[in-house]
């Protein structure tokens, strides 16, 4: 609602006040809010409310930490409260049996938690995403069964008489006591969330939610990142397990039912998914509604399963969405002129292809150099069923060149890129790139080896803004740790304000900076495909693959795509183009192959191809086809 | 031995149950990819309406057999009209939508369901009549078969087989297997999409239905919380025979009841969940296509 206000125009004061709030470091804002709202419960000092705020802040730390596994990475967890039932033991555990001080357990319930997400983790979570709801769910329970059927943990008895914390010397004991340690580590958690949420992994986590297949092609090594969700997840619910346990001073199987999972799911739904404020409103409606309401109490799931199912219907995107729209965002960086930005684009492209050429000398390899074969496919087979989509085709494109692959719908064209990308792997032959075989490699790793796509149907990613979706194809660009994303180190500034800065190099080299801030999805269809080259060629790739990048343009968006390929093979990166548009194809060009039923029916210099009597033969033969292909707009 | 032999007629007829619910599973999920966690609640509303009629409505006292088609019937198509209620109401809208948005409206209606039942039969353990059935047998060599069982398994099998029937022998499931494969084509080639996906959701419903009242029967106890566990193991059940296979989901689910029952003869009862979940997990990992293979075709 902030947001269409925002919109309309009608609260200009409201947005003013929030830009000059916006300028306010985060950190600052999270703390003074915290000390505020915990100041004020101290203050009224009822021992009720303090409690309650506790509880609030419990929740809302499991809620920080499944968002980002739920509300960022978009993996549907639901044993949750697996990971919070772990850091609970292990740390009441520690503190029983081993007389551990509580601050100590800390790491080791972390680290517990950390690694039973990681041995879940590895196994599952290359599963369908829909299959991984159902094995958290498993997991959930096994653990709790597990907690119930293991005498040394009390068995369903649970642990008794939990030690209070130990802080120096001074015991916590009062609501009070835990609502300050409560309210440290949400903040600590909000803070380290926030500078996840704005980085290069946060924004990695939100291209795999949107369209995890499209974020591997273009260099995000999803596997990985997912892994990382869930692990770091999972921690966040180990460490509010062990301060629940001592809180609460006993613990039992029944406390990490599958029933906490789905509440703090619902916190997390109700805020918004993968917003930070959305969290705490979450929180405070879980655990607050039903105290205040009280005559509801027992009715509170029926509620919050109605809360649920029309949420998800009707608002979507929570009561406090995450916004990621942005009026301006280059706001801040240095301007630079148009004419600068091709020619820094230039330089900064030449940097990397020195890079790159000393790379491969150093292993011995030598870099194609131009007119010689950049990418070798040989004897290349796809089969599906018995159908074969590409038969045994032999070709090189050459540093350099604009290679154009045309022929009819269904030749194969889109399916010899996807074995050239690593989505699938062929049935039979070769593929060299800069002397190097292809085959097999993971699709990011491609990406990194210096390929680059774009899709025949467009996969932006939709709930993003345009630079971030340009940014998400820097991620290959750069080294960050997450120690070092997480406290928002001056080295991970430096390079996002790098990452930022050539985003919008790229979309000014498309021509598109003026609509960055804008979400993918609200630009014209050629808008939209521009983007997607301009994201293809943020991490600098040697040869870019362009899936019928005209389809849906109108004359003029041809001619400026036109000049835009003819800009990227000026930088020195070797262009392959499908399209149908003849005049297009035949104008850029340097070299044609057609693909027919999967065959190589020719290749050459365009007269050539305009010429080859397979090749008319091929087109007239089948004008239904053409005319069909016309029709889509395919 | 003996106690062997037991055990697998004991596992066989809580498989059957796990059967049917698997195959609504595998029915909706073939095609609409939507895990439908309200599955297994659908299951306990089928019981609960059993219960219902045959309890409170006291049709217990009527003939056997006409109380006992009344018992069944009336719960399977209530359920239906319930599934085709939420199918209409929750899941609709969202199909072409978020995958993870649909999922959470599943598991929302799922606690819904379960929710509005604690509402309306209350929280407590519900009896069914307990002598309705009668509870004699016969031995085999040493082991005790009873007559219910004979009767439950071979309702199930029934109801399974007019299902593979359907599915296999007639247009309209020659119509929901192509819509399995890809829902454009089927739509070109002039299949009724929606129609389809709503007798998915019946039928879906009332074998759910139908295992409900089948547990009732043979537990005889019920609670509004019965279908969380049920739908879980069901689910198992569905991805350890290939989900999408219909065959497939019958033999995942009389593995998962033999499974069940050897841990509780052998082991312990606690750790039979424990141990149907590592099965679980386990066969994701090491053939995610299931014992028999799926027949759900990827898109991408
Ligand atoms: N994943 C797939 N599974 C089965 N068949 C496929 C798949 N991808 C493509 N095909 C088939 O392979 C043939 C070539 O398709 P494609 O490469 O998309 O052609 P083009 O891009 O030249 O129009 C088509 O007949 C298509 O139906
Ligand atoms: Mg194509």
């Amino acid at each position: 609602m902030i947001d269409r206000l925002a919109n309309r125009g009608v609260a200009h004061a409201y947005v003013r006040s929030r830009d000059q709030l916006g300028r306010i470091p985060f950190w600052a804002r999270v703390i003074a809010i915290l000390a505020v709202v915990g100041g004020a419960v101290l203050l009224n000092g009822d021992d009720y409310v303090t409690a309650v705020a506790v509880t609030v802040a419990t929740y809302a730390m499991l809620g920080l930490g499944l968002n980002i596994v739920v509300g960022y990475a978009g993996l549907l967890d639901l044993g949750y409260a697996a990971f919070f039932a772990i850091g609970a033991y292990t740390s009441s555990l520690l503190m029983t049996e081993a007389h551990w001080n509580f601050f100590a357990t800390l790491p080791l319930a972390v680290l517990f938690t950390g690694t039973a997400g990681a041995i879940l983790g590895y196994p599952t979570l290359r599963l369908r995403s829909d299959y991984l709801a159902i094995v958290t769910l498993g997991f959930g329970e096994m653990t709790r069964i597990t907690f119930n059927n293991w005498d040394y943990a009390g068995g369903p008895n649970g642990i008794l008489q939990i030690p209070w914390p130990n802080f120096f010397g001074y015991e916590l004991n009062t609501q009070g006591d835990f609502l300050i340690v409560g309210l440290v580590l949400l903040a600590v958690a909000m803070i380290f969330a926030r500078n996840l949420d704005h980085s290069r992994l946060g924004r990695g986590w939100v291209a795999i939610r949107e369209d995890e297949f499209a974020a591997e092609s273009v260099g995000v090594p999803s596997l990985r990142l997912k892994l990382f969700a869930y692990v770091m997840g999972g921690m966040w619910g180990g460490l509010a397990g062990a301060f629940f346990a001592t809180r609460i001073g006993a613990i039992d199987p029944t406390s990490f039912t599958f029933q906490l999972s789905v509440l703090v799911l619902i916190v997390i739904v109700l805020g918004g998914t993968g917003s930070l404020p959305g969290v705490l409103v979450g929180a405070l409606v879980v655990v607050a509604m039903p105290e205040v309401l009280r005559e509801f109490a027992d009715r509170r799931l029926l509620i919050f399963a109605v809360l649920l199912i029309g949420m998800m219907l009707l608002r979507p995107q929570g009561l406090w969405p995450r916004i990621r729209r942005k009026p301006k965002p280059f706001y801040g960086l240095q301007e630079e002129e148009s004419e600068d930005v091709a020619d820094r684009i230039l330089r900064e492209h030449q940097v990397q292809m020195e890079e790159r050429e000393r790379r491969h000398a150093a292993a011995g390899r030598q870099v194609p150099q131009k007119g010689e074969a950049l990418l070798e496919i040989e004897g290349l087979v796809q089969q599906f069923g018995g159908l074969r989509a590409v038969d045994n085709v032999t070709f090189e494109v050459r540093r350099g060149e604009i290679f154009s692959i045309i022929g009819p719908n269904g030749g194969g064209k889109t399916t010899l890129f996807n074995c050239i990308t690593g989505v699938q792997k062929p049935k039979r032959g070769k593929i060299r790139f800069d002397g190097r075989s292809v085959v097999g490699l993971r699709p990011h790793v491609i990406v990194s080896r210096g390929i680059g796509r774009t899709f025949q149907g467009i996969r932006l990613f939709k709930n993003m803004a345009v630079f971030e979706n340009v940014m998400v194809g820097l991620y290959p660009r750069h080294r960050t740790m997450t120690w070092q994303t997480m406290l928002h180190t001056p080295g991970e500034r430096k390079d996002e304000v790098r990452t930022l800065q050539e985003s919008r190099r790229w979309l000014g080299f498309v021509g598109l900076e003026s609509v960055a801030g804008r979400l993918a999805t609200e630009l014209s269809y050629a808008d939209q495909r521009r983007v997607e080259i301009a994201r293809a060629l943020a991490a600098h790739p040697h040869l870019v693959l362009f899936d019928e990048p005209a389809a849906g343009m109108n004359p003029t968006e041809k001619l400026e795509l036109v000049s835009i390929i003819r800009k990227i093979r000026d930088l020195g990166i070797t262009v392959v183009l499908i399209d149908h548009d003849m005049s297009l194809v035949m104008r850029v060009s340097d070299r044609i192959a057609v693909l027919d039923h999967g065959v190589l029916i020719a290749l050459g210099k365009p007269a050539e191809i305009q010429q080859n009597p397979a090749v008319i033969e091929a087109y007239l033969g089948r004008e239904e086809d053409l005319l069909e292909d016309k029709a889509q707009g395919a | 031995m003996g106690a062997f032999l037991q055990y697998t007629v004991i596992g066989l007829t809580v498989g059957s149950f796990y059967a049917l619910v698997a195959l609504g599973y595998t029915i909706v999920y073939g095609i609409i990819r939507l895990i439908n966690f309200a599955q297994g609640d659908l299951s306990m509303v089928g019981a609960f309406l059993g219960w219902t009629l045959l309890v409170s409505f006291g049709f217990q006292r009527l003939p056997l057999y006409l109380a006992l088609i009344i018992a069944f019937v009336v719960p399977m198509l209530g359920t239906a009209a319930v599934n085709i209620v939420i199918l209409q109401f929750a899941y609709k809208p969202l199909l072409r939508k978020s995958l993870l948005a649909i999922l959470i409206t599943a598991l929302g209606m799922s606690l819904l369901l379960q929710n509005t039942a604690e509402l309306i039969w209350g929280p407590s353990i519900q009896a069914y009549p307990p002598n309705l059935l009668p509870s004699t047998g016969f031995f085999m060599g040493p082991v005790h078969v009873t007559y219910v069982q004979l009767a439950l398994v071979f309702v199930s099998l029934l109801l399974m087989g007019g299902m593979v029937l359907f599915v296999q022998g007639t247009t309209v499931g020659t119509a929901m297997r192509a819509l399995a494969v890809d829902h454009d084509a089927a739509r070109l080639m002039g299949i009724n999409v929606d129609g389809i996906i709503r007798l998915a959701f019946v039928l879906g419903a009332m074998l759910a239905a139908a295992s409900g009242v089948m547990l009732g029967l043979y537990y005889v106890q019920i609670q509004f919380t019965m279908g969380f566990l049920l739908g879980l193991r069901a689910f198992t059940a569905a991805v350890l025979g290939g989900i999408g296979n219909i065959p497939g989901a019958m033999a995942g689910g009389m593995l998962i009841g033999l499974l069940e029952s050897y841990t509780t003869g052998y082991l312990s009862g606690s750790w039979k969940d424990v141990i149907v979940f590592g099965v679980l997990i386990t066969v994701l990992i090491v053939k995610p296509t299931g014992l028999f293979g799926e027949r759900v075709a990827e898109r991408m």
